[in-house]
C-alpha cells in the first residue's frame, strides 16, 4: 500500500530539487525562478509547510551543497559571526558562544527537540520569520546585523529590521541571508531567555523574553528587552528600557518596567493562548528574567 | 523525474530510484524494504521515524532521500550485530520498556547515539536525549531504566 494511501500521513507535494554550488548560482536560480522556487536549508520548517500544503514550490533550491555557509568566527574586536547554515546543535554545543553569549545558548535549547536541532539551521529559523522564532528576541537584544547577499549585492540590516510581518522577511527576490553578526557585550552584562511553555519541548514559544543587563554595580548602565510570539514581529519594547536605565535596582523598578514591556506586546488570541493571557505572561517573565541577570545591590 | 540514488543504511548500500520529493522514511521503508523505522506525525514533532545520520539523530520524515547520499545511516535493523542484540535493545526487554513497540526504534536509536557519545549519562542526560521521542504507552518511566541500566553497566 503507497504512503498516499493512508489517510494521516502527510506527503511532499512535486518539486525540481537543484543543488547550488556557489551562492551565485543560488542567487542566480532565485531571480531566475522568482516566487517559485525556494531555498532549503535544514528543512524543517520548509518541509512541514509544504507538506501542509502552505507553500508549493515548484523548484526547491538546496543551500546545503554550498561550501563555507556553516562557521562560527570569534574576536574580541568584532564579536561573533555565524554562518547562516549553521545548526542549533551547534550553537547550543560551542565553547565560545556558551561562553560569550550564553542567551543564545539558552534560546537554541528550547527550539524543537534533539532530532530537529541536528538538521535545523539558525538562517533558517530567522527567515522562517515566525513571529514565535526563539532566536530572535535574544539577538535583537544582543544587537545582531544580518548580511544579505544578492547577485551583484550585499548588505547588512539590522536583525530588528528584517522581520516584516508573520512569515515576512526582509529579503528581495534573488537575495540570501548569508550570516549574522553579533558585537561582543560590553563587561557586566548578563542576558536571558525565558520561553512559555516552559521545559515542554517541540512548541513553539506562546511567549518568549529575551533580557540583557549592563550593570556597574547597582546602576543599570544598560537595558535590553526583546518579546517574541506577542506581536506581528519579535520586537524591542524600548520605552521598558528607557525606564531602566540609568537607574538604581528595586523591586518596584521590576514591577513598573515588566508592565511596561507587557504593554509593548500587541499578541493575538490564538489556540495556543488568549491575548490577555500573553500580556499577563510577558510581564511576569519580563519580571522573572529581570530578578535572574540583575544583581541586587 | 526519478534518480537513481545511492543509500548507505546499516554498511550496507542500496541504490535505489526516487523522485526528489520522497522523504528518508519513506524510502527507507517502502523502496529499501526496512520496515522498523516507522511513520507517524510527519511532521518531525514525534520521533517515531528517527535514524541516525552520520551517527546523530533525526527525523527522517523532514529528510529529503536525494539528501541523505553520502551519509551513513543507521536504522533499528542496523543495531542488532551477529544475530545478538544490541545491550539497548536487551535491556529494553529486560525492564519492560516496550508495550506496543511503535516508539521503540526512535528510542533505541536516540539512545545509542547518546552513549555512543556520553557513555555514562546522567539520568537528566537521558530524559534530554528522548525528549523528541513521544511515547503513549509506558510513560517513560521504564524507558529511562532500561537506558541508565546500560549507561550504570548492567
Amino acid at each position: 500500500m503507497a504512503i498516499a494511501d493512508l489517510g494521516y500521513l502527510l506527503t511532499l507535494p512535486r518539486f525540481d530539487h537543484l543543488e547550488a554550488k556557489t551562492l551565485e548560482e543560488a542567487c542566480s536560480l532565485l531571480s531566475q525562478y522568482k516566487e517559485k522556487a525556494r531555498v532549503i536549508a535544514g528543512g524543517t520548517d520548509l518541509l512541514v509547510l509544504m507538506k501542509r500544503r502552505e507553500i508549493s514550490p515548484q523548484y526547491m533550491i538546496n543551500l546545503k551543497t554550498i561550501p563555507n555557509l556553516d562557521y562560527i568566527r570569534y574576536t574580541d574586536r568584532e564579536g561573533l559571526r555565524i554562518g547562516a547554515l549553521t545548526t542549533l546543535h551547534e550553537i547550543e554545543c560551542l565553547p565560545i558562544i556558551g561562553e560569550r553569549f550564553p542567551i543564545l545558548v539558552a534560546a537554541a535549547h528550547q527550539i524543537g527537540s534533539p532530532h530537529i536541532r541536528n538538521v535545523a539551521t539558525i538562517g533558517g529559523n530567522l527567515c522562517n520569520a515566525a513571529p514565535s522564532a526563539d532566536t530572535a528576541p535574544p539577538l535583537i537584544a544582543l544587537g545582531a546585523r544580518v548580511e544579505i547577499k544578492g547577485l551583484n549585492t550585499e548588505r547588512t540590516i539590522s536583525l530588528e529590521d528584517f522581520f516584516l510581518g508573520p512569515g515576512e522577511n526582509a529579503l528581495r527576490t534573488g537575495e540570501i541571508l548569508t550570516e549574522i553578526q553579533i558585537p561582543n557585550p560590553p563587561p557586566n552584562t548578563q542576558g536571558t531567555y525565558l520561553k512559555l511553555p516552559a521545559r515542554t519541548v517541540i512548541d513553539i514559544a506562546v511567549v518568549g523574553v529575551a533580557v540583557i543587563i549592563t550593570q556597574h554595580f547597582k546602576d543599570i548602565v544598560d537595558a535590553r528587552i526583546a518579546l517574541g510570539a506577542v506581536a506581528p514581529t519579535p520586537l524591542r519594547a524600548r520605552k521598558a528600557e528607557d525606564m531602566i536605565k540609568g537607574k538604581v535596582v528595586e523591586q518596584q523598578l521590576i514591577e513598573e518596567v515588566s508592565q511596561a514591556a507587557a504593554e509593548a506586546a500587541e499578541p493575538i488570541s490564538d489556540i495556543r493562548a488568549s491575548a490577555d493571557y500573553r500580556k499577563e505572561m510577558v510581564k511576569v517573565l519580563t519580571s522573572r528574567a529581570l530578578k535572574q541577570v540583575i544583581t541586587p545591590g | 523525474m526519478k534518480q537513481v540514488i545511492q543509500l548507505r543504511v546499516n554498511g550496507e548500500l542500496y541504490e535505489v530510484r526516487v523522485q526528489p520529493w520522497k522523504t528518508l522514511v519513506e524510502v527507507i521503508r517502502e523502496d529499501i524494504g526496512l520496515t522498523g523505522t516507522k511513520e507517524a506525525c510527519s511532521t518531525g514533532e514525534c520521533g517515531a521515524c528517527t535514524v541516525l545520520l552520520d551517527g546523530k539523530p533525526v527525523n527522517s520524515c523532514l529528510v529529503l532521500a536525494v539528501e541523505a547520499e553520502d551519509k551513513e545511516i543507521m536504522t533499528v535493523e542496523g543495531m542488532a550485530q551477529g544475530g545478538k542484540l544490541h545491550p539497548l535493545q536487551e535491556a529494553f526487554v529486560r525492564h519492560g520498556a516496550i508495550q506496543c513497540g511503535f516508539c521503540t526504534p526512535g528510542m533505541l536509536l536516540s539512545a545509542k547515539a547518546l552513549l555512543d557519545e556520553n557513555p555514562r549519562p546522567t539520568e537528566a542526560e537521558i530524559a534530554e536525549t528522548i525528549s523528541g521521542n513521544l511515547c503513549r504507552c509506558t510513560g517513560y518511566v521504564k524507558i529511562t531504566e532500561a537506558i541508565l541500566a546500560v549507561a550504570q553497566g548492567e
